[in-house]
Parts: structure tokens; C-alpha cells; sequence
């Protein structure tokens, strides 16, 4: 008996540890590039403000439950997230709206990235394109409509629908497929072939070692993975489809009552500032969506980078997709599983 | 036998309390979610999930891996834990190290080293190709066969350590006496290794089949979104629908497929003996 | 002849068991980027590569303290409550064994929600303590049915004997029954250690910031990169806990009681 309150001494003295400074912020982002964030943004954010940033790390559900769970008394003061995560809180009464005038980078921001999910419920800090990567030597891709095309069959995979990456396949197959607004045609359309897919993946990782193997030689993927296959000795070629690239962004949000909102804010604000974003981008961690930001053309080849490129970006309205996701999944579900 | 109940219980009451209130208590309040409605009791969340064939295949799919599965660790185990328990002590140690030292790893790891042994370029398929018996690769991974394989090499040591730990108290006599009694193989098994090592095959049978049941990295990474599981779709109602109902439902499905599983067991040690 | 037929099904056996366990290793050695085997080229930069990363030192502490303590709490709880399943004729003696033994049955994912949304929000309980009583949990029912196991062989006419013969029954357990069931005891604390340590389903849920177990720090850094350093990671974590078999085995006869 003595043992377990001892261990319990001591795993209570653990939890507290974490709790020491005076001023903390608690950030909940996705864990990718870790170091790389720590050098160009919480290190020095630590410095200016004086303050603790304690990052919380994970995929977007799992810190979405979180963030739900904890509803009461928010443990999470801003997290970034996907537009149709961020509008998934937003209906849940999970956030709080942005007030713009706080944040003094604001109008380096462009267009899109102001409001995308609409009421200032979120503000975007990055895009990605989502295209085709593919072995160069093994295949030629010039449309989305390949990924079910005869050259590909038993060699393709596809991102699952309950991704990120899914509804924007589904999207762009549909417009290859000349199918209109209307996705549910296209996944009967990719039903139909689906003994030909090798998997739907839900982790780019996964997709580049079974792309690495020779498993898969072609599969939609967002630019953000580009970097591993780059890495690689094979030769993988990234798509430019005659429909275009889809495309996404990644936005901030403030948790409702979380009592912590200036820090949060001068915290957002340092994130979008044209030092920070410029760093971030020159690691080749996140594309800006400051306009300011200017990096080399070397730089700016594995980025999506520029007004050009941002504007042209395939991008689905986050409502679109909460709004229609329960029904696509059932129906892959039915017609694409099975 | 010792007569003092009030003894007993102080003795075994903590750990049944720790359980129950630090366990059971908020677990039984998520799977009662199952039978809520908005009119209070209700198994329309049992009514909707088998009325989806989806669920249905995925149900079916899930219970014959997890027999399948249960039912190889068991025969495999027996040959092995029998060998193993027939060594002598230096070597037998060195042995029984080594089936321990899979469980040591973390399954994560162990997954992903089967992508790389299944996959198109992988030494099974070399293997297949060497042979002849196949002109070109053959595909296995995101198959049940590749999920099988997984959950059969994650559980099988859990197998092997019950039957041999229940095996090492079968006095050293008896089976070389039935022997020489003139029993068969067969026989030696049925009427005396199986009595006597009942305890382990169910502990260990029920281990195996609960792990293959609530797996859940083995079918995400080798059967993928192609070969769901109830594990596999439990995750996706938490995770991508947040339904928390059909998330509970299954729950219930998979607990009571264990429980089912473990009464199955122990009527067939009993019945034996 | 029948020395061959059991090595030779041994072999077999422990080829399925170690095959990936050799792979890993080879595969954490490999001078290329990818996962692969055989790898390509031999290095041992992935397995440096491990030490230079931050945050797996951080949740390696925490998971380690999480297996030791949790197991050792499981057993204190646990040994007594398999003895007294096994020597008493309790009332509801078969309640006590399922409720002790429902964590197993559980599934995790199911577990770490339960705890997150009804036990750490509503009491402001700390996610460490959470994940301490989950893992206390889970091991429960491992040291009950193992312990449990080992004490049903053994004969219970023989601490009678002792009683008999002037010991306490403190002293019966001591000196007739813990004796007989260290191996049992010793084979529970691995499990358990080993169920914990690698345990993801239920800490996914239950981790805050800046407290994340190890298999789950790994998953999430699968999420990122699939680079060998995961594969030579999970070898030098193999190799740990080969090392703790080694030394329970030399200090207690591991073997001699399993």
C-alpha cells in the first residue's frame, strides 16, 4: 500500500511539472516538422513573450477530441487544423471568432486565407496543392482520369475518403470524369474499379514506403509529402493533370473561453508575420500564405508558392465537405469496400 | 480450502474495486450510449448497425479471422509449448526467450516489418517467383491472408507462454506412463496433456482471440481500408464519423464476442476432462 | 528421431516469431532513407539518429515509469486477490474474476475515450494519473490469471501442512506459496510490463501536451517519415528487454519456473 501512494506521489508530482511557469501557452498542432518549428517559431515566440509553449502534437481527430473533450475547461488555447476540421468546431460551438484588428499581419494575408470557413471563425496560415505523384519511368500522367485507367490497374492507390486528402481525389475525378457537383456518380465510378486499387491510404507515410517498395507506382497525394519522395533514389515525377491541382489550406483557431486569448493572438500574429512564415517556408515546412514572403525559385519549386499557383488551387468550401461527409463515407462504405 | 470468507474477500476486494471504479464505471457509461435514444431505452443502434451489409461482412470477416487465428495459435502452440517444456533447462530457458522476445517488440514495429516482407518486392514474393509458382508477383499485402499473418505472429507467444506454463505442472511421469501403458499419441493428448493444460488453452485461447478482435494497428496497416475489422471501424466511427452510438455498439459486439469466446473455451476444456 | 521432429518445429516457430525482428534490425542498419529489405547498404546512422530525437527520450521516461509502477501495482493487487480466488471459497468468487479480468476485453480505443471524457475532464484528474490507472488496469488481469494459473498446480494440502505445523498463515504464504509461484509472479511482471510499455490503443486518447507514451510519440512520427530510425528504435527497445529477461532469468531461474 505504502508502494502505490508513492507511485502516486510521484506520478502527481509528474503531471505537475509541465505547470511550472507563470505564463504558459498550450498549442495544439499537427507533429509534423517539430524541429524545425521549435527553431524558427517557439523558441523564439518563448523569448519575445516571456512565456511557455507547451506543444500538443497528434492527428487532426485525435486533438479534435480533445479539444471537444476538454470543452469545459479548455487545456488547448489555439490549435491549427484543417478548414473543414476548424468549421467541424466551429458547428459544435468549440471556437471562438478572430477579431482581425488583433492581428497586425492580417492584410499581408491573401484573400482566401482571410475568412475561409466564414463569421472569422479561423485565418489560414498555409497551402498546399494535392496532385499525382508518380514513377516517371514506369508511367506518363497527364489527367486525374489515369488513376482508373487501364495502365494503372493493380499499381494505383488512392487516399481514403475519411482523409483529407479523399474528398479532393473525389473531386478532381470528377471533374475528369465530366461528373459535375455531384461526387456520389464517382464513387460508384471508383466501386466499380475497386478491385484494381491496391489500397486507400490514410497516412501519406504509409504511401511513400509502399510507393518506395514498388507496390504503387502512382497516388494522389498533397504536396506537403513531396519532400520523402523527393529523398528517394527512384524517380518519382510530380503531376501537372490538365484539370488542375486541388488544393487545400491549413488554418488557426482560438478555443472558446479559454481564458488565454492575448497570448494566443500575439502568438498567431508572430506565426503569420512575413519573418516567420519567410523561415518556416525556406525550411520547406509549410507554403505561406503571407504574401510577402519571397523565396528563391529553388525554394519556391517545392512549395506551393505565389499568387499564381494559390489561385488556381482546385479548393473544396469546407461546408461542402462536413456538410456531404457522413454521406460519402457510407456510400463508400458500400460501394468501394465491399 | 480455507473457510474464512471475510479473509478472502479483503484479499481479493481491492483489486476487484481498483477495476471497477477506475474501469468498468466509465466504460459502462460509454457502451450504455449503445442504448440510448432520445426516449430513453432503446436497440436501434443495434437494429442500424446490422442492418448495414458493410457491418455485417466486417462482423462475419472479424470473428473468422479471430478463429482462425485462435484456432492455428492453439495447434501451433501445442507442438511448440510440448517441445519447449521437453527441453533441457539451459536450452530451454535460451527458447523460451526468444518466444518471449517478439512480445518485447512493439507491434507497430512488427506490423511494418511485414509490409516490407509481403510486399511486391519483398522475400515472399521473391520466394514465389524463384519457384515458379507464379510468373509475377502476387499481391498480399492489404489481404485477410496478410492480416492473419500479422495477428497470428503478434499473439501466437501469448499462446505458447500460457500452454507451456500450464504444461510444466503436468508431473514429469505421466505421460511417458500412459505411453508405456500402450496409449497412443492422439490419446496421450486427449486424456491427459488436454485435462491437464486446460486452464492454459483457455487463458491463452481467450488472449489470442481478444487480441486478434481489438488489434487495431495490424488490420490498419496490412489489411488497410479494403479488409476492415470491427477494431478498424470502431476507429473510423470514433475518429472520422463521430458517432459515438455505432462506436459503442460495437464495443458492446466485441466484448460480448469475447465473452462468448472464453464460455466456448471453457465448456470445451470441460467437456474433455 | 524425436529430438529432430522438436527442433525441427521449434525452428519454425521461432523463424515466424524472429524473422521480423531480424528484419527490423537489419532494416534500422540500412545507409538508405527507406524501410527496406534487405536494406540498402549498412549504417549505423539511423540507430544514432534515435538518441538526437528530443522527444523520444521524454516519453521513453514516461512509458518506462508507466510499465514499472503499473505492473507493480497490478501485482500488489493482484497476487492477493489470485490467491484468495484460489484458496478461499468466496462468495461471487466468479464476479471478482470477470470484473478483475474485463480490462483485457476491453477495447483500448474504448478505454481511453471512457477515461478521457468521464474520468480526466469531469474530476480534473492529470493525464499522467490517467494513464497510470489505465495501465495499472490492463495489467490487472495478466497478473491475476498468470499468478492464478501458477497457484492452481499447486497443491494446497501442502500450506495446510505448514499451517499444521505451527507456521502463521502469513508465514504458510511466505515460505510455501510465494516460493512456488515466483516464476508465475516473475512471468506476470513481464507481460505486464511488456502490455504496457508497447500498449497504443489507449493512450491515444490519453496523452496531453507535452505527455505522450513512447509508442505513441513513434506512431506519430510514422505519420511524418517512415525513415529507418522507428525500425532501429524498436530493435534497441527489443534488446532492453532482452536484457531484463537475461537478468531475471540469472538472478531467479526464469525457466526453471515457467
Amino acid at each position: 500500500m505504502k508502494s502505490t501512494l508513492s507511485i502516486l506521489a510521484v506520478s502527481c508530482a509528474m503531471g505537475s511539472a509541465a505547470m511550472a511557469a507563470d505564463r504558459t501557452l498550450t498549442i495544439s498542432v499537427y507533429s509534423f516538422a517539430q524541429d524545425e518549428y521549435k527553431e524558427a517559431l517557439y523558441d523564439p515566440f518563448e523569448a519575445i513573450c516571456g512565456c511557455d509553449v507547451v506543444v500538443e502534437t497528434g492527428n487532426s481527430v485525435e486533438r479534435m477530441a480533445k479539444i471537444e473533450a476538454n470543452a469545459a475547461d479548455p487545456v488547448i488555447d489555439m490549435a491549427v487544423i484543417s478548414t473543414q476540421d476548424a468549421l467541424t468546431l466551429a458547428r459544435k460551438d468549440l471556437i471562438a471568432p478572430l477579431d482581425p484588428a488583433k492581428l497586425t499581419n492580417f492584410d499581408k494575408l491573401y484573400d482566401t486565407a482571410k475568412d475561409p470557413i466564414g463569421d472569422h471563425m479561423a485565418v489560414g496560415y498555409t497551402y498546399y496543392a494535392s496532385s499525382i505523384v508518380y514513377r516517371s519511368d514506369l508511367v506518363e500522367i497527364d489527367s486525374w482520369g489515369d488513376l482508373l485507367g487501364e495502365e494503372l490497374a493493380g499499381q494505383v492507390a488512392l487516399p481514403n475518403i475519411t482523409g483529407t486528402q479523399g474528398p479532393l481525389t473525389v473531386m478532381m475525378l470528377g471533374k475528369a470524369l465530366d461528373a459535375g457537383t455531384d461526387l456520389a456518380p464517382v464513387i460508384t465510378e471508383i466501386g466499380a474499379h475497386a478491385d484494381d486499387i491496391v489500397t486507400f491510404y490514410s497516412r501519406s507515410s504509409e504511401l511513400v514506403q509502399l510507393m518506395n517498395q514498388e507496390e504503387v507506382i502512382a497516388a494522389p497525394v498533397g504536396r506537403f509529402a513531396w519532400g520523402s519522395f523527393e529523398k528517394s533514389s527512384l524517380p518519382f515525377a510530380w503531376a501537372t493533370p490538365k484539370e488542375g491541382q486541388a488544393g487545400g489550406m491549413n488554418v488557426m483557431v482560438m478555443t472558446k473561453n479559454n481564458g488565454n486569448e492575448d497570448l494566443a493572438y500575439q502568438f498567431m500574429d508572430y506565426w503569420l508575420s512575413t519573418e516567420v512564415q519567410t523561415k518556416v517556408a525556406q525550411m520547406l515546412v509549410d507554403s505561406p500564405a503571407n504574401k510577402d514572403v519571397v523565396v528563391s525559385d529553388e525554394i519556391a519549386k517545392n512549395l506551393t508558392y505565389g499568387a499564381d499557383v494559390i489561385n488556381a488551387l482546385n479548393i473544396m468550401p469546407a461546408a461542402e465537405i462536413v456538410d456531404n461527409r457522413a454521406a460519402w463515407v457510407e456510400q463508400w462504405n458500400t460501394e468501394v469496400i465491399q | 480450502m480455507f473457510r474464512n470468507r471475510r479473509e478472502g474477500l479483503a484479499l481479493a476486494l481491492p483489486a476487484a474495486i481498483f477495476s471497477t471504479l477506475l474501469f468498468l464505471v466509465p466504460v459502462a457509461i460509454l457502451l450504455s450510449e449503445a442504448f440510448r435514444s432520445d426516449t430513453g431505452f432503446s436497440l436501434q443502434g443495434y437494429v442500424d448497425f446490422f442492418a448495414s451489409p458493410l457491418n455485417r461482412s466486417v462482423f462475419l470477416r472479424t470473428l473468422k479471422l479471430g478463429v482462425l487465428v485462435a484456432g492455428s495459435a492453439a495447434i501451433i502452440g501445442y507442438a511448440a509449448a510440448f517441445c519447449i517444456v521437453n527441453l533441457p533447462g539451459k536450452a530451454r530457458g535460451t527458447v523460451f526467450g526468444m518466444v518471449v522476445l517478439p512480445l518485447m517488440i512493439s507491434p507497430v514495429a512488427r506490423t511494418y516489418a511485414w509490409i516490407v516482407i509481403l510486399g511486391r518486392t519483398g522475400i515472399v514474393n521473391d520466394a514465389i517467383v524463384g519457384l515458379g509458382l507464379s510468373a509475377s508477383p502476387i499481391r498480399l499485402l492489404f489481404t485477410e491472408t496478410a492480416v492473419f499473418l500479422g495477428l497470428l505472429q503478434l499473439f501466437l507467444p501469448l499462446m505458447i507462454i500460457s500452454l507451456v506454463s500450464a504444461m510444466e505442472n503436468i508431473p514429469r511421469d505421466v505421460i511417458p506412463a500412459a505411453r508405456v501403458l500402450g496409449a497412443s499419441w492422439l490419446n496421450v493428448f486427449f486424456k491427459v496433456i488436454l485435462p491437464l493444460t486446460k486452464e492454459g488453452l483457455v487463458i491463452g485461447g481467450t488472449l489470442v482471440f481478444t487480441g486478434a478482435l481489438t488489434a487495431y494497428i495490424t488490420p490498419a496497416i496490412l489489411g488497410g481500408s479494403k479488409v476492415l475489422m470491427l477494431e478498424t471501424l470502431l476507429y473510423q466511427k470514433v475518429n472520422v464519423s463521430n458517432d459515438f452510438v455505432s462506436a459503442s455498439v460495437i464495443a458492446m459486439i466485441l466484448i460480448a464476442m469475447s465473452f462468448a469466446a472464453n464460455l466456448v473455451l471453457k465448456r470445451i476444456a470441460t467437456a474433455r476432462s | 528421431m524425436r529430438h529432430f521432429a522438436n527442433w525441427g518445429i521449434l525452428g519454425l516457430t521461432l523463424i515466424f516469431l524472429i524473422g521480423p525482428f531480424v528484419i527490423i534490425i537489419l532494416a534500422g542498419a540500412s545507409a538508405g532513407p527507406n524501410l527496406a529489405f534487405p536494406p540498402e547498404g549498412l549504417s549505423l546512422k539511423w540507430y544514432a539518429k534515435v538518441f538526437t530525437i528530443e522527444s523520444f527520450r521524454a516519453s521513453f521516461v514516461l512509458s518506462m515509469a508507466l510499465a514499472v509502477f503499473g505492473t507493480i501495482t497490478a501485482l500488489v493487487l493482484g497476487i492477493p486477490a489470485a490467491y484468495a480466488l484460489n484458496r478461499y471459497d468466496l462468495p461471487g468468487a466468479e464476479t471478482i474474476r470477470t470484473i478483475v479480468a474485463a480490462p483485457i476485453i476491453v477495447p483500448g480505443i474504448i478505454v481511453g475515450l471512457a477515461l478521457l471524457r468521464y474520468v480526466v475532464v469531469p474530476m480534473n484528474v492529470t493525464v499522467t494519473v490517467a494513464l497510470f490507472m489505465a495501465h495499472t488496469a490492463l495489467v490487472l488481469p495478466y497478473a491475476v490469471r498468470v499468478v492464478s494459473s501458477s497457484m492452481h498446480n499447486l497443491r494446497a494440502d501442502m500450506e495446510e501442512a505448514a499451517v499444521l505445523l505451527g507456521c502463521s498463515r502469513m508465514q504458510a504464504f511466505t515460505k510455501v506459496v510465494l516460493p512456488n509461484i515466483r516464476g508465475g509472479v516473475l512471468a506476470a511482471f513481464i507481460l505486464g510490463f511488456v502490455t504496457s510499455f508497447n500498449q497504443v490503443p489507449v493512450s491515444l486518447f490519453l496523452s496531453g501536451p507535452g505527455v505522450r507514451t513512447l509508442p505513441i510519440d513513434m506512431l506519430a512520427y510514422m505519420e511524418i517519415t517512415f525513415d529507418p530510425s522507428i525500425a532501429a528504435l524498436s530493435a534497441l527497445l527489443a534488446f532492453m528487454s532482452l536484457a531484463i529477461v537475461f537478468v531475471a532469468e540469472r538472478l531467479l531461474g526464469f525457466s526453471r519456473y515457467v
